[in-house]
């Protein structure tokens, strides 16, 4: 169980006592007449093959309140994306399925570039981003909830509690953040811990008190994939389209709404996923990729928010990171040793070391290059520029569906 | 064999085929030629109550059927305790006790061991063949060890075959609120919402079948399953349902019969219940899974309350049993049920003896999963339905603690709860069973 | 000078002549081992084919051996495992025999060894198989009836029974194996007997105390006199 103390400029939604899933399960049933749910799935087809899926699907067929459920599917041929229909099948919620790869799903990707709608390369960010206007497109849903598919310990009590904020009318937040616990046998969510929490703190020495740095603060867990948002936050935020995601959508999100209509709330007990592998010294995979990405878009979204980088401040934030992340470091160890809890603690130096160098290396990108990749377009952009490509893409999916 | 003589050729080789009866027993049905009305009684070391249960129903037929010709038939499992010899004796002594006038047809009793696996099942099937045999147009059969049959019962379960053009008469007890706990919690709701028919007690015991149904029950090849062992009751009246063949209750009164063994174990109960249930849905998956809803069916007899003493029940061991099973058999149910539901329970574990009480939706999609797991046969059936118990005990004691100051139907209105609950849920079975 | 050369010459052309006698089985066993490789391929595929159509996959997911070779952190399918070690039993196979065709005495002793042994592991891994799946089974028994019967220790005792399955297994591996029988009997004959004996002392010393209160409690019980249920469950 854990305490009930509010840190930060959001609202923070603990779990306290054994909440029942039933009730919450009833009310949100109640609410879905007023505000329908969407379940937005983003998928590769190599999880369909992993551990995690068939869990999902289980739990996922015993939720009623869900109006419709969109699996946007990366990576899968054409007869792979049967095997996953036929995998999803025991669900009695409607499915739909975004092909990613295939033909029309790819002419609507190209229709956007045509029109000077940069989406940017394929991936996670894209996808949902699709999913998200196929939402919009068919109208039914005013929520719209999204998590990942590798998580091995999924119980459907996460969907219920991320959905339950947004959903329900009385509390009226438009955006929610989930948050859990990652400790198994240790503690992982390295990149939180070690990366962005210094990055963030060790920034707000340097720069002052900058509203986006407190907002991003006040997250636990500024990187988990769970949230929730209503349609209209869909609507009017830019994503990005790479690693840079989350970060990039709580920034939407900060630039949109005030922090008092934002929640995080703690979704599990436990949390299981896969994990990512460390290179230190390939740049363009795994975390390293990641943390570089994240990066950036830390740096581009405070750079457009009027802060001044220049090579000093790179300078003095490396130090000053380096010391930020080894005094987290010693927290952090306290805490497992109390806890009984295994610490790798040469392994979590390594880290601090890789993420130092992701650090310098997105801020050498930047320095070259300040812009970037630019945001996804947000979709009422979208819509005005192409009036039929909400009708498109319904059509494009439906078909795809038979 | 001389007796055969009369039978066709192809009866002949079916006899080799199917049960085999004695020679004497032959001579028998030969002499009975054919009957109207076929009373079967299966027993097994019943001779303390059997006598009863033949006068009741020998008086019935007297009274009611005293124009048409009748067999009741012992299918008897090997007693040794003399239940055939009492078969033989009982018969009653002054039928103007009961009856005002009548000129009364001579009732033949027939009285046998029967062959095959033994068991329930196996007793009904030979009763099956000798209702074919005999070209009976209804046939009852009722339990030996009953205390509260009356001679109404036969005309109650006779009368909507023979005159109605019914098929299958189920019974309808009144019982105490707390009995019965695995028909109210499991079969009742769990038949009702699969094949659509609200037949109150599914597995009661005693039945009324028309001739038809009968020569169709021994076209299936179950005798040498579980079916002839047990499960013979929800066998029957599932099969009835499924087919097509038409289907009515009657109102019987209370059921009293003898002591049921105390050693019993309870997970075997369930084990034998349950599985006949679930097995049966793998056979008729065409059937159910695309019915919704549910309709009543026609009811016979004059229904009337019984009284309600009081029974004693041990909810806090029964609640005990239910913790300490979380902590043994958590694996297993995070199996079964995934790990949503599974904290559900964790959840109702923590809770105390005066607030616990276990959601209906949460039984529901409990009893669904177990279902889908034995249809995807994730653990031997044994296992699987084993491990239902620390449940099913949790549930009972959680309606026991919730029914203690209720009515008879105020509790039967819970049990009508659950069942829409089933109802309400039944596409999550449906769409995961494929 | 020509006797010298000669002198030379004589052992090379010896050895020519015994590589000459020696190339074609070295031939032999190269097509031996080629044919062999591709068979083995072949059928490997077949197999693997053959699994996935009996859903051999989603069949050991229920039998839990997925979850066994997970834990090995193998993330390959079961089918493909099974695929690869028959795969690679026929290519240990077809080198054998190709050695076997070089005709040389110490490497025919070590094929006839090599397929003096092969039933042995052949049983032994039937042997494991079925142990496995015995201690499994046997254990969920002993789990679900004495959890049924509200034994607090449930757990404890279908693992205590699961761990003595699995020794007896391995033991029995090992003896069919015919690793230092000798050592592994008398390996197994002390855990085991050393087993039971902890056991025996610990529920009989260490329990004195615990076995006295649950009589003490279980005659107050009894004498208490808890109602038995009346309800019947059908």
């Amino acid at each position: 169980m854990s305490d009930f103390y509010q840190t930060g400029i959001i609202t923070t939604l603990h779990q306290l006592g054994k909440p029942s899933l039933e009730r919450l399960e009833s009310e949100l049933h109640g609410f879905s007449r007023t505000r329908p749910v969407a379940l937005v799935l983003p998928a590769l087809y190599s999880e369909f093959e992993g551990p995690a899926m068939p869990g999902i699907v289980r739990e996922l067929s015993k939720v009623k309140y869900l109006k419709e459920i969109v699996l946007t599917l990366d990576q899968a041929s054409e007869q792979q994306l049967e095997m996953v229909r036929e995998f999803m099948a025991p669900i009695a919620t409607e499915v739909n399925i975004i092909h990613n790869n295939g033909k029309r799903i790819g002419e609507i990707y190209e229709t956007l570039g045509r029109n000077g709608l940069d989406v940017g390369p394929p991936g996670k960010g894209r996808s949902a981003w699709l999913a998200y206007g196929y939402v919009l497109a068919r109208a039914q849903s005013s929520v719209i909830a999204l998590h990942d598919c590798d998580i091995v310990t999924y119980s459907r009590e996460l969907l219920a509690r991320l959905c339950y904020p947004v959903a329900n009318p009385a509390l009226d937040y438009v955006f929610c953040k989930g948050y859990y616990s990652r400790v198994s046998n240790k503690m992982n969510g390295r990149v939180t811990r070690l990366l962005v929490t210094p990055l963030v703190r060790s920034l707000q020495q340097l720069v002052g008190q900058h509203g986006f740095l407190v907002f991003l603060d006040s997250f636990r867990y500024p990187l988990a994939g769970e949230f929730c948002m209503t349609t209209d936050v869909a609507r009017v935020n830019r994503i990005p389209s790479d690693w840079g995601l989350e970060v990039g959508s709580l920034a939407e999100v900060y630039r949109n709404y005030s922090p008092r209509r934002v929640c995080q709330v703690d979704i599990a007990s436990t949390y299981e996923h896969k994990h990512q592998a460390l290179s230190a010294d390939d740049a363009s995979k795994g975390l390293m990729k990641m943390t570089v990405d994240i990066c950036k878009s830390l740096f581009r979204t405070l750079a457009s928010d009027g802060v001044v980088f220049s090579d000093g401040l790179f300078k003095s934030l490396m130090v000053t990171y380096l010391r930020q992340a080894e005094d987290t470091l010693m927290k952090y160890e306290a805490d497992a040793t109390i806890n009984g809890l295994e610490f790798d603690r040469h392994e979590e130096a390594r880290a601090v070391e890789a993420f130092a160098k992701a650090i310098a290396m997105a801020a050498q990108v930047y320095m070259e290059n300040p812009m970037g990749s630019p945001l996804i377009p947000n979709w009422s952009r979208v819509g005005a520029a192409i009036p039929g490509i909400f009708e498109m893409l319904q059509t494009a999916v439906a078909t795809d569906g038979k | 064999m001389a007796c055969c003589a009369s039978l066709t050729f192809y009866e002949a080789i079916r006899t080799m085929d199917n049960v085999t009866f004695r020679a004497e027993i032959h001579e028998q049905i030969e002499k009975a030629g054919n009957a109207d009305i076929l009373v079967g009684i299966p027993s097994f070391n019943n001779a303390r109550t059997i006598g009863h249960v033949v006068r009741a129903v020998q008086a019935g037929l007297a009274k009611y059927f005293p124009d048409h010709k009748a067999v009741i038939v012992n299918s008897d499992g090997g007693s040794s305790d003399g239940t055939m010899e009492v078969v033989h004796k009982t018969s009653v002594e002054d039928f103007n006790a009961i009856l005002l006038h009548h000129r009364v047809k001579p009732i033949s009793k027939l009285a046998f061991s029967y062959s095959g696996i033994p068991g329930k099942g196996s007793a009904f099937r030979s009763i099956f063949e000798i209702a074919q045999r005999l070209d009976a147009k209804a046939c009852v059969v009722v339990d030996s060890d009953l205390r509260s049959i009356t001679p109404e019962w036969v005309e109650l379960l006779v009368k909507p075959v023979l005159n109605g053009g019914f098929d299958y008469v189920a019974p309808l007890y009144h019982r105490h609120k707390f009995d019965g706990t695995i028909t109210n919690s499991i079969v009742y709701p769990l038949t009702r919402t699969l094949y659509g028919k609200r037949l109150r007690q599914p597995i009661g015991g005693d039945f009324g079948f028309s001739g038809k149904l009968a020569q169709f029950y021994l076209t299936k090849d179950v005798w040498e399953s579980d079916v002839a062992r047990f499960g013979i009751d929800i066998w029957m009246t599932t099969t009835a349902i499924a087919n097509g063949f038409k289907v009515a209750q009657s109102f019987l009164g209370a059921k009293i019969h003898d002591a049921k063994d105390p050693g019993a174990d309870l997970s075997n109960m369930l084990y034998q219940v349950v599985s006949a249930t679930f097995d049966l849905m793998e056979n008729y998956a065409d059937v159910w899974v695309p019915i919704r809803g549910s309709e009543p069916v026609t009811t016979f007899g004059f229904e009337y309350t019984v009284g309600l003493e009081h029974v004693n029940v041990n909810t806090a061991r029964m609640l005990k049993l239910f913790r300490e099973s979380l902590n043994n058999l958590r694996e297993i149910w995070l199996d079964i049920l995934g790990a949503g539901d599974l904290r559900e329970v964790e959840r109702l574990g923590a809770l105390s003896d005066g607030e616990f009480d276990f959601p209906l939706s949460l039984w529901t999609r409990i009893i669904y999963d177990y279902a889908i797991a034995f249809h995807q046969k994730k653990l031997p059936t044994e296992h699987l339905i084993k491990s239902l118990t620390p449940l099913y005990v949790g549930k009972t004691a959680s309606f026991i603690l919730a029914a203690e100051q209720m009515e008879a139907a105020e509790a039967e209105a819970e049990i009508e709860k659950l069942c829409m609950e089933f109802e309400s849920s039944k596409d999550y079975l449906a769409t995961r069973w494929k | 000078m020509t006797e010298f050369l000669n002198l030379m010459l004589e052992p090379l052309q010896e050895v020519f002549l015994k590589f000459k006698s020696f190339l074609p089985n070295l031939l032999a066993m190269l097509v031996i081992l080629l044919v062999g490789i591709l068979l083995a391929k072949i059928l490997r595929i077949i197999v693997v084919k053959l699994l996935i159509a009996v859903k051999f996959d989603s069949w050991s997911d229920r039998m839990g051996f997925t979850t066994l070779i997970r834990k090995g952190d193998v993330w390959t399918k079961p089918s493909a495992i099974l695929g690869a070690i028959v795969f690679w039993l026929l290519a240990i196979v077809t080198l054998m025999v190709g050695l076997s065709a070089l005709k040389v005495a110490a490497i025919d002793q070590v094929v006839g060894h090599f397929f003096g042994y092969m039933p042995r592991v052949f049983s032994a891994s039937i042997i494991l198989v079925v142990g496995y799946i015995l201690a499994g089974f046997v254990s969920r028994a002993v789990l679900i009836t004495a959890a049924n019967s509200g034994f607090h220790y449930a757990k404890l005792l279908a693992e205590t029974v699961r761990v003595l399955l699995a020794v007896m297994t391995l033991a029995m591996v090992m003896e069919q194996l015919k690793i230092a029988p000798n050592i592994v009997i008398a390996a197994f004959s002390i855990i085991f007997g050393g087993i039971v004996v902890a056991l025996s002392i610990a529920f009989g010393v260490g329990g004195i105390g615990v076995a006295k209160r649950m009589i003490e409690r279980e005659a107050t019980e009894t004498t208490a006199e808890e109602p038995k249920d009346e309800i019947e469950h059908i």
